[in-house]
């Protein structure tokens, strides 16, 4: 049993060709659940158990003894629970960060990734020559992103560590500032 | 996370949800189901099914997936009504929904032939063989998808592949 064979290709690149969607379906949508009620939880058995009420019955030397612990327990909290902070960046800075192609025969390509809510026409790529390039402007942080060849051929960045996505698909990974 | 905050009470980000998943589910529904009513149908109704038990959707892997699983779903039971029904495949649709993207006389009635083709295909066969090959799923990520274990999945995307392989010969040739 092989995959390898690419003789359904050609088939393959028309089907992964974007549907035609009616472009109100988003509101269409949204119009009915508005309608229903807010999609939380129900409360779990444990905040019950826990909201009852309580009693707890202590003689005064008992009182005092667990007071002293319980404050001996927060000032070590307070000591060794300060959560590690990575390297200081000033809110809202920004890099500028190129992306690059080299595709010699494509048509057009656009970059999608976590920076623009994995949206197909948002970031196209300018050509020169066989070279696609964008530079886009992110503020610290770890993105994962993938070109979009032609309009439907998924392409992982060559010269960045991958990542799968939430498909198993393989994507890029891009880190600035450092973190 | 916007999950969390439509979870927190922000119905209006549940919108952005939509839009970044519309276009690979809505590709997913139209190849499977072949008609565009029918396809918006099942989407429509997958994204409301998953808005009222978002807060099962808390898991590791993500809302695309799980939302996926939905709609792989309700294009199972459209299937089966079309196919109780009337058993007709509305290709037009298809190509009608297409040409706009490459107005090529050849490539639509390529993509008619290929329409009929998947038509063809059992229903299992045409699903995993579009989740593999046209929306790029791991068979892993498949498996949760589908419900069906990797080994039976790969056995359905091999005769898929063959079968269309039968039937588009003459096509692809041209």
């Amino acid at each position: 049993m092989t995959e390898q064979d690419d003789s359904l290709e050609p088939i393959i690149e028309i089907l992964r060709e974007p549907a035609v969607l009616r472009a109100d379906l988003t509101d269409r949508v949204m119009s009915e659940i508005e309608r229903l009620p807010l999609p939380g939880p129900a409360a779990p058995n444990p905040v019950r158990w826990w909201r009852r009420g309580w009693t707890i019955r202590l003689t005064p030397l008992r009182g005092l003894g667990l007071a002293a612990g319980l404050a001996a327990l927060l000032f070590a909290v307070r000591l060794g629970g300060r959560p590690r902070v990575g390297p200081v960046v000033p809110l809202g800075a920004r890099a500028m960060t190129q992306f690059v192609l080299i595709a010699p025969t494509a048509t057009s390509v656009t970059v999608v990734g976590d920076f623009n809510d994995w949206s197909m026409s948002a970031t196209p790529l300018e050509r020169a020559g066989g070279v696609w390039s964008v530079a886009v402007p992110l503020g610290p942080g770890r993105y994962r992103y993938a070109f979009v060849v032609n309009g439907a051929i998924w392409q992982r960045d060559p010269e960045a560590p991958a990542a799968d996505d939430e498909f198993g698909r393989a994507n890029s990974v891009v880190t600035v500032g450092g973190t | 996370m916007l999950l969390r905050r439509v979870l927190a009470g922000e119905t209006r980000v549940y919108a952005q949800l939509v839009d970044r998943y519309r276009g690979r589910l809505g590709r997913y529904a139209l190849r499977m189901l072949g008609n565009r009513d029918d396809a918006e149908d099942a989407l429509q109704d997958s994204f409301i099914r998953a808005y009222r038990s978002l807060a099962r959707c808390e898991g590791p892997h993500g809302f695309g997936p799980w939302i996926f699983g939905i709609l792989v779903n309700r294009c199972r039971t459209h299937a089966a009504k079309r196919a109780r029904t009337q058993g007709i495949m509305v290709r037009d649709d298809v190509a009608l929904a297409a040409a706009s993207v490459a107005p090529s006389e050849s490539r639509d009635g390529l993509r008619d032939a290929i329409a009929r083709a998947l038509e063809q295909l059992p229903v299992e066969q045409r699903e995993a063989f579009l989740l593999k090959h046209v929306e790029d799923l791991s068979y892993e990520v498949m498996e949760r998808v589908t419900g069906v274990r990797p080994a039976t999945l790969r056995m359905r995307v091999f005769r898929a592949r063959d079968e269309l392989r039968k039937l588009l010969a003459e096509t692809v040739r041209d």
